[in-house]
């Protein structure tokens, strides 16, 4: 009895467990349905945990108008938990009305309904029999792209309609590069690398459908045809690296000239027959030895009617280096004021003056010589005292020793010169003594005839002024001595004998200035006219010199290249601010 | 001497009308060019076919969009549960469901059936337009495409007809079809809810309809002129 009771309670208790663990299916769920070619189509489905128990699986569908429910047809062709529609069950433009229901013994679940309807599930296979080949356009290789489609959707009927894309990737590349083909079944890609290895895919979409899966990958090696692109650039590399070097070769050879034109050369003080070394390295001796000329004075007569100008002022310019090593004093001395009189005469006012004319216009000479210039200065470039031009026209000295008036008389040169030598002819005053030396060195250089080399000493007693006869082949100068009675001439500067002034007339040009001649109201001092040209410094000389019959007292007015302004005192008119010619 | 003048006026009249007549006559005989005649461009039956298909596959992307909208907007529960099951009123119309029915039918019964389909619709486009517009619920947006679904099928109707017509005169087809009065679809006027579904059951009806327009078309353009396309 106890037996049994327990025996039952065993019973019991193990169906009590049993049925614990064992329970109805959980609900099952479509997942999708799919038709590939709009014939058939399948769903698939995904069952809920069976409970423990084995679990069948029922497909039943509706059709839209009819009530009859159907069982699926096919459970296995598509594998399992699915259900195959064939062509005969399957309507187009229907609505199906889909459950799937799980059994097991204990129980059943339905799951949820899906309506679909068989247009709208149309997933085909992907386009088959994909094939690309490398081809060439105008020497250039493109890919063409071909494909069928899959073998199961019917378009040449029209019953489907498939638009097709594809994509094209490099082999080490990531991203793919898309293409749509639209509804052709042929495609070509441009602009490949050469030597590159492609991948192509393939697929195809229904107008109203899903996305096929990507065909298999096509594989296609692009040959090489860059060595032609590249030849072509190394061409013209190599053509042009000659080119630039055939120019660079001219151009070198070519320099000087590049350089003269680019950047002229300042030309430089010349003296025609003169070595420049001489003057930075050569003793006075030297130097001055090397000044003379043999040939001067000419020996011919000289036109003296043709000279028509009398004087030629010459002037130190205040900035010139007047000072001597040696002779420093002389030089302030010299640069004293202007309107201290002295001994010296006008050569004493130019000593006083400002400026040192100094201009040598050789060249402009040469031409115009036959035409009464005598502007002929001889520029002598010291190298230490700057000395500068000075119309070496007053040639008392040489002429001292040429002629014997000139002996007799003193000439007085209205040069004020920073010489290096410091003896002297024996001046009434230290300053003209310089002043003689250095003319005394001026006139060997124009080529007198005697060329008083060293120091001379003239007997300078009285000033006197001498005119340039004439101006003779390349700067020479022929002097002669002016009468005491030079004053008849207005601008006559005789500073001792009284003060004559020239007054200015009138400023021309830049720097012209006209002086009238005192006395004789008609007659005009002839204008100078000088150009300066401002950049090398080189003056050209031109005198034009009217005169009518002795040569007038003229002054000749050297042009004021710059700031020295002439003073005017009373009319007159310190021609020694003028000019700074420079040798030309 | 008036006598005479009446006469020739009304000679001159006589003429005029006649001039006249004629040239009207000439206008409205031959709106389809049969031959090559001169200063008349002819169309192809290929290119028809291609203008024809793809109005119809406008208006199916139309109803496509305008289905969805309405799907999204008015009736979020996609489970389809409780939708009343679709009773269009082109179901009385028999229309093949697949594609040997399609390929089995003859090609009046064909254009026939997509004529029909398109004749049906007319009117209900219409209407449902009419109710887009008046009723604010809907975007301006939507109500624009509503007209041009209407507009299409319109002209789609008219260009099947060519189409028709065409064939017809190719020999292609007999000369059965004929242009068919159009069923009026009683549309009982409701209540908002049903209104509403109306509406979309009619959108839905629609969109399958113009789908199977265009299916039809292009079965019968591949059937007909296969070389283009097919």
């Amino acid at each position: 009895m106890r037996k049994v009771i327990l025996l039952l309670l065993l019973l019991c208790f193990t169906a009590h467990t049993r049925g614990k663990l064992h329970s109805p299916p959980a609900k099952p769920g479509l997942t999708s349905c799919r038709s590939p070619e709009k014939e058939t189509f399948t769903c698939w489905w995904k069952p809920g945990s069976d409970g423990g128990l084995p679990t069948t699986h029922a497909l039943y569908y509706r059709k839209e108008s009819s009530e009859t429910v159907y069982e699926c047809p096919d459970y296995h062709t598509a594998g399992e938990n699915s259900c195959f529609f064939n062509k005969n069950d399957t309507s187009i433009w229907v609505n199906y009305n889909i459950t799937v229901v799980a059994t097991n013994a204990l129980g059943r679940a339905f799951s949820d309904p899906v309506e679909i309807d068989v247009v709208y599930i149309v997933k085909p296979n992907p386009p088959e029999k994909v094939t690309v080949t490398v081809m060439e356009d105008k020497g250039w290789p493109f890919l063409r792209v071909s494909w069928e489609p899959p073998h199961k959707a019917d378009t040449r009927s029209g019953w489907i309609t498939l638009i097709y894309e594809l994509r094209v990737k490099l082999e080490e590349e990531i991203d793919w590069e898309m293409h749509l083909a639209g509804q052709q079944k042929m495609f070509n890609i441009f602009s490949l690398r050469s030597g590159g290895k492609y991948l192509v895919e393939v697929r195809c979409k229904p107008d109203h459908g899903f996305w096929s899966e990507w065909s298999s990958t096509s594989y296609i090696k692009v040959p090489d045809y860059f060595h032609r692109e590249k030849s072509t650039w190394i061409l013209i590399t190599v053509f042009s690296t000659f080119t630039f070097l055939i120019l660079m070769w001219l151009l070198h050879m070519n320099r000087h000239n590049l350089k003269h034109c680019i950047l002229p050369p300042v030309p430089g003080p010349k003296i025609k027959g003169f070595d420049k070394q001489l003057l930075k390295n050569g003793k006075s001796n030297q130097i001055f030895s090397a000044l003379v000329v043999p040939d001067f004075p000419p020996a011919t007569s000289s036109n003296y009617e043709d000279f028509q100008v009398e004087y030629l002022e010459v002037y130190v310019r205040r900035e010139q280096e007047l000072v001597l090593e040696e002779s420093k004093d002389l030089h302030n001395s010299c640069l004293k004021s202007e309107s201290s009189t002295s001994d010296c005469d006008s050569g004493r006012g130019s000593c006083d003056s400002h400026t040192l004319l100094m201009a040598k216009c050789r060249e402009a000479k040469e031409g115009e010589r036959q035409t009464d210039r005598e502007c002929s200065i001889v520029s002598l470039e010291m190298s230490s005292g700057r000395v500068k031009t000075w119309p070496s026209v007053f040639s008392p000295l040489p002429r001292y020793s040429s002629s014997p008036l000139d002996q007799q008389r003193q000439s007085y040169w209205d040069l004020c010169l920073s010489s290096k030598q410091p003896h002297l002819l024996n001046p009434p005053t230290p300053v003209c003594r310089e002043l003689q030396a250095h003319s005394d060195v001026n006139i060997s250089s124009i080529g007198h005839k005697r060329a008083p080399a060293g120091p001379r000493s003239p007997a300078l007693h009285t000033t006197e002024y001498v005119e340039v006869q004439r101006v003779d082949n390349k700067d020479t100068l022929l002097l002669q001595p002016v009468v005491q009675g030079c004053g008849r001439m207005g601008g006559c500067f005789q500073m001792p004998h009284g003060e004559v002034y020239s007054k200015v007339k009138g400023v021309d040009s830049d720097n012209v200035l006209l002086l009238q001649r005192e006395g004789m109201g008609e007659d005009r001092c002839p204008c100078v006219e000088q150009e300066t040209n401002e950049v090398t410094g080189s003056c050209h000389k031109s005198c034009t010199v009217s005169t009518t019959q002795k040569p007038s007292g003229c002054i000749y007015t050297a042009v004021p290249v710059r700031d020295e302004m002439a003073t005017m005192a009373n009319g007159y008119v310190d021609t020694a601010t003028m000019c700074t010619l420079h040798t030309c | 001497m008036p006598g005479n003048i009446r006469s020739v006026s009304f000679a001159w009249m006589v003429l005029v009308y006649l001039l006249f007549c004629s040239r009207r006559a000439s206008v409205g005989a031959a709106p389809i060019c049969a031959n090559a005649q001169a200063g008349c461009h002819v169309l192809s039956l290929a290119n028809l076919f291609d203008r024809v298909i793809q109005h119809s596959a406008r208006t199916h992307s139309i109803s496509n969009d305008l289905h969805s909208e309405f799907e999204q907007y008015f009736l979020p529960s996609k489970n389809h549960i409780g939708r009343v099951s679709r009773n269009c009123h082109t179901s009385s119309i028999l229309t093949p469901n697949g594609k040997d029915n399609a390929q089995r039918m003859a090609r009046e019964e064909l254009t026939e059936v997509i004529l029909k389909l398109l004749v049906a619709w007319r009117d209900p486009l219409w209407h449902f337009h009419q109710n887009m517009a008046h009723h604010h619920d809907f975007n301006n947006f939507s109500s624009n495409k509503a007209l041009e679904m209407s507009d299409m099928v319109h002209e789609l109707r008219k260009g099947v007809e060519k189409v028709a017509e065409k064939m017809q005169v190719l020999g292609i087809i007999s000369n059965t079809v004929s242009s068919l009065a159009s069923p009026e679809a009683s549309l009982p006027s409701d209540s908002a809810e049903w209104r509403l579904m109306k509406d979309y059951n009619l959108l839905s009806c629609f969109r399958r309809d113009s789908n199977k327009v265009q299916n039809y078309l292009k079965i019968l353009k591949c059937r007909i002129v296969p070389e283009h396309g097919c």
